[in-house]
């Protein structure tokens, strides 16, 4: 089926320029929202816009939240920290098109009343972080933020803060910790951001494609936001499809799109002869899809039901010549160097989780390693104060669900 | 091809007044009419990789373009050992990279396809150049190598060659290799020099005529006594490893004796792998060892590293036509040098014996083409006289050719009785792998050195620079890879590479089922067990196989 992409249009893409962006539309939302602000978040509602940075959260309710808090300051914090890998959306929208996400976050000030909007970016991704920065400088310099400094009746900051391109620094009170001078460490959840986030004032979080969509949903109406998805899904979702397959690549398309059409239409296929295995979605801390669930619509509620999580839209998928147990480990050892070291369940359980895959992959693997592995599987989740651990562990329980022969055929005793 | 009767040309060239032959007017129309180089439709462009568009032998780029023998899920259970500095090739290059990387404080892991010292190093007879003599100088050495290259070769590269000379032959005299002297006993004296075709000034040191095989002597015995280097023979390279930003991180080998693979993470591997005479190019046999079957070549190509003069390689103009069995083998050029005459057919010269290699090739193969051959068992060459040559410089064969007698006694031929057939051999690939002085590839983490690397004869090699290439590149290698050499290994390893190499060779239209590099001959039969050959293409679905209990 054809469809026009949103976010990916030729008319977004326009890179920094604040002149171009304005003549394609731009602002278009934000004067939507000026004109009526009470009625941005039962828009969102309506459009059913949900959070796509992982967790697919309905975005009006945590924006609702942080409009309800007394007066005073406020934030509202752009999470464009991406590191998970398979994950490339993120860098993208900020270096080629950074003012649809900008604008989205001054529709989201509008909304909750906040006088702060900062743009976190990865400092590794250079790209992103020099497009946003002249981005910024020309919605300083255009005066399009007076009219929301007079509803608010307080200057607006407007302001990019660079992350500590660590994966836990996009943990959502990671990167309030960042903000607030101190290394991005995760802590204890509630109170939630939007009760006590920067400095302890309410804190609005969202990842940089939700904010983008808040653009266009404003623009040009939450009913026509609904009818760009399948089914029961609304919206466009961006999937970045890598591995094993002819051509990878970032992709705008309904959500809902099948995976089947995301593989073999889209990503023209599997690479050479060699079969479908596996995909493992949304970065490595959600659960692998098998050929089985080629047909699954790719929203968020079809792939939970599947006992997965669509996460960030990250497709890795893997062909019947990648081995399993090597690529978990490489994941695990990914969370292992990530963690931060507050839990110590997780610090030294993902060291352990790549101790023993490890030893699987290289042939030194026995029986009593894959029991270990389950024991821990079953004793870490819910352990540290983050999620970190159990994406770790849901990697690795699911891949030893869907392929535990393979786990098998490479003990050794 | 047809040619005149062994038995009807042996009476007359008994008959023959070894006339001098008629001086060649157009070199460059024999060249392209008969050289194999220029041969028509024998060259094709390459569709992928670094040096697409850029031509090459049809079985070369076979070979180049081919996809990856392994998966991801063949390593599945594969043990995984850690080093410093790996190098692959257990010739001259790959030696001299091992003892100089050792030397700085590296560990070392040297893996060769079959044994240490099975390599073209050993077959080297005639010398190693070096301006060592009074009358010589740095200067000289640079320019006689680059006119001998048509000034194709990378002067950076040869300035190198040429003044690390000197200090290459002092090395190897400190670890023990021995020289002809020109004067002076057993202990001391002058070095003995000889003039190598192409150079204004004598040159070329040797010893006997089997410098390579006492420089391998020398080399072997240093490495194996060398605590600081793991030695495995028999583990042939099968694919680099890659990390996700595309440099090489190690290698994966394939253990003979175990029927395993082994992954070896390392942060500098050094590709010594020698040449591609085994590729039989335009259906030629060849000179070179058993193991020269370009896989050091095809892998770093693979992995991204950008090559030269792809379409240049020697053709040796005395190889053996006859027998069969020795085909190929190389007759040293001293032959020629001490006086030897070539004859065709009917009994004639034809050709200067002393011109340059390329130019006396495409004489004898004109001579073979236009039926003015000798053919005896279905071979077609031309006679090397070495019987008139005894008879002129009675003694020859015994002082100066010592080599050339056990080769002809190997093909039942007495040599001051009988003449030699010969015919041209595939010799060495002039081009390769682009590198700079220290061996660094465009690839970070690879280095290549040896015949597997380019630039340094342009397209055309002098005789005795290819030693001197192996020790001077080898030594420069191993001595920058041992420094840069970081003690952790690279957190994320495997063939990445790979999937960008096949994305690119289903938009060139190529073939995926082509797999590559050959590890041997494909004449072989070597018994891999079913784990290498499974990429014929036949299986399709994975299915693991049990590991083996680690010994």
């Amino acid at each position: 089926m054809t469809h026009r992409p949103v976010l990916l249009a030729p008319t977004a893409a326009v890179g920094a320029d604040l002149d171009a962006w304005l003549q394609n539309g731009g602002a278009e939302g934000l004067r939507h929202a000026l004109a009526a602000p009470e009625r941005i978040i039962p828009a969102l509602a309506h459009a059913g816009l949900r959070g796509m940075g992982g967790a697919g959260f309905p975005t009006h309710r945590k924006w609702s939240s942080v409009a309800g808090q007394s007066a005073g300051d406020k934030y509202v914090l752009c999470n464009g920290n991406e590191d998970e890998p398979g994950t490339f959306k993120d860098r993208h929208l900020l270096s080629a098109s950074p003012h649809q996400v900008i604008e989205g976050a001054l529709i989201a000030a509008v909304a909750v009343d906040a006088n702060h909007v900062l743009l976190y970016v990865n400092p590794h991704q250079h790209e992103a972080l020099k497009s946003t920065r002249s981005a910024i400088e020309q919605w300083r310099a255009s005066g399009l933020l007076a009219p929301i400094e007079r509803r608010l009746g307080l200057r607006l900051a407007l302001d990019v803060v660079e992350s500590s391109g660590r994966y836990i620094g996009g943990e959502e009170t990671a990167v309030i910790a960042t903000i607030e001078g101190g290394f991005p460490f995760p802590r204890r959840k509630p109170p939630y951001p939007a009760e006590s986030g920067v400095h302890g004032r309410p804190t609005l979080i969202n990842n940089v494609e939700t904010l983008a969509n808040v653009t266009h949903i404003l623009r040009h109406g939450a009913d026509w936001y609904r009818a760009l998805g399948i089914g029961g899904a609304c919206g466009t979702k961006l999937y970045s499809l890598s591995g094993d397959v002819l051509e990878p690549g970032l992709f705008e398309l309904p959500m809902g799109t099948s995976l089947r059409e995301l593989v073999f239409t889209h990503g023209g296929g599997m690479l050479g002869p060699l079969a479908f295995k596996a995909v493992f979605t949304g970065g490595p801390s959600n659960t692998l899809l098998t050929a089985d669930d080629l047909d699954v619509a790719l929203d968020f509620d079809a792939v939970a039901q599947r006992g997965s999580r669509l996460g960030t839209g990250a497709m890795i998928v893997i062909s019947a010549g990648t081995s399993i147990v090597r690529k978990v480990a490489e994941y695990v050892d990914f969370f292992a160097a990530g963690s931060c070291g507050q839990c110590t369940p997780c610090k030294t359980g993902t060291y352990q989780l790549s101790r023993l895959l490890r030893r699987i992959d290289t042939g030194v693997g026995v029986q009593a390693d894959l029991r270990a592995l389950e024991s821990l599987c079953a004793l870490l989740p819910g352990s540290g104060r983050c999620g970190l651990v159990d994406g770790a562990v849901t990697v690795v329980r699911s891949s030893m669900q869907q392929f535990r022969e393979e786990y098998e055929h490479q003990l050794i005793g | 091809m047809t040619g005149i009767d062994h038995r009807l040309a042996l009476e007359r060239l008994l008959a023959s007044d070894h006339a001098a032959p008629n001086p060649i007017d157009d070199i460059e129309a024999l060249l392209k009419a008969h050289h194999p180089d220029y041969r028509e439709g024998s060259l094709v462009s390459l569709a992928v990789g670094a040096n697409r568009g850029s031509e090459c032998p049809t079985a070369l780029a076979a070979s180049l373009q081919s996809n990856a023998r392994i998966e991801d899920a063949d390593l599945a259970g594969a043990p995984v050992v850690d080093t410093e500095v790996l190098i692959i090739g257990g010739g001259g290059a790959g030696c001299a990279a091992a003892l100089t990387a050792a030397e700085a404080g590296g560990r070392v892991i040297l893996a060769t396809k079959l044994r240490i010292g099975d390599s073209n190093t050993v077959m080297a007879e005639g010398g190693i150049q070096a301006a060592v003599g009074e009358d010589d100088s740095i200067q000289r050495h640079f320019e006689d190598t680059l006119r001998a290259g048509h000034g194709c070769a990378d002067r950076r590269l040869v300035a190198c060659l040429a003044s690390s000379a000197p200090d290459s032959i002092r090395w190897l005299i400190d670890r023990g290799m021995r020289f002809d002297l020109a004067e002076g006993g057993a202990i001391g004296g002058k070095l003995l020099r000889k003039k190598p075709g192409g150079a204004t000034r004598a040159r070329i040191l040797s010893f006997k005529d089997y410098t390579g095989l006492e420089m391998m002597r020398v080399l072997r015995e240093a490495v194996e006594l060398d605590e600081r280097i793991r030695l495995w023979n028999r583990c042939p390279l099968v694919e680099l490893l890659s990390d996700e930003a595309g440099h090489c991180v190690g290698a994966v080998l394939y253990d003979l004796a175990l029927h395993r693979f082994v992954l070896v993470r390392a942060s500098c591997v050094i590709l010594a792998t020698g040449g591609v005479g085994r590729l039989h190019l335009n259906d030629f046999p060849t000179s070179n060892h058993y193991g020269a079957t370009a896989d050091g070549l095809v892998l770093a190509y693979r992995i991204g590293a950008a090559l030269r003069e792809l379409d240049s390689f020697q053709y040796h103009p005395t190889g053996i036509a006859w027998p069969s069995f020795r085909l190929g083998g190389l007759i040293s050029e001293a032959a020629r040098s001490a006086g030897a005459h070539l004859l065709n057919g009917l009994g004639e010269r034809f050709v200067d014996e002393l011109a340059a290699r390329d130019v006396v090739s495409a004489a004898i193969l004109r001579e073979c083409a236009e039926g003015r051959g000798i053919e005896r068992e279905g071979m077609v060459g031309v006679f090397l006289d070495i019987p008139e040559l005894e008879r002129r410089q009675p003694g020859t064969l015994a002082q100066r050719l010592i080599s050339l007698g056990h080769l002809a006694r190997q093909c039942g031929i007495d040599p001051s009785r009988e003449p030699m057939m010969v015919r041209p051999t595939l010799h060495y690939q002039n081009g390769g792998v682009v590198i700079d002085e220290n061996g660094t590839t465009s690839v970070p983490g690879l280095y290549c050195t040896g015949e597997l690397s380019g630039g340094i004869h342009g397209r055309n090699r002098m005789m005795g620079n290819a030693l001197q290439e192996i020790i001077t590149f080898g030594r420069r290698a191993g001595l920058h890879a041992a420094r840069s050499a970081s003690r952790h290994p690279a957190p994320k390893v495997g063939l990445f590479h790979l999937q960008g190499w096949r994305r690119q060779l289903v938009a060139a239209g190529m073939p995926l089922d082509r797999f590559g590099p050959d590890l041997f001959p494909r004449y072989a039969n070597f018994d891999f067990g079913d784990e290498l050959a499974l990429r014929g293409g036949k299986r399709t679905t994975y299915a693991p196989k049990r590991a083996r209990r680690v010994e």
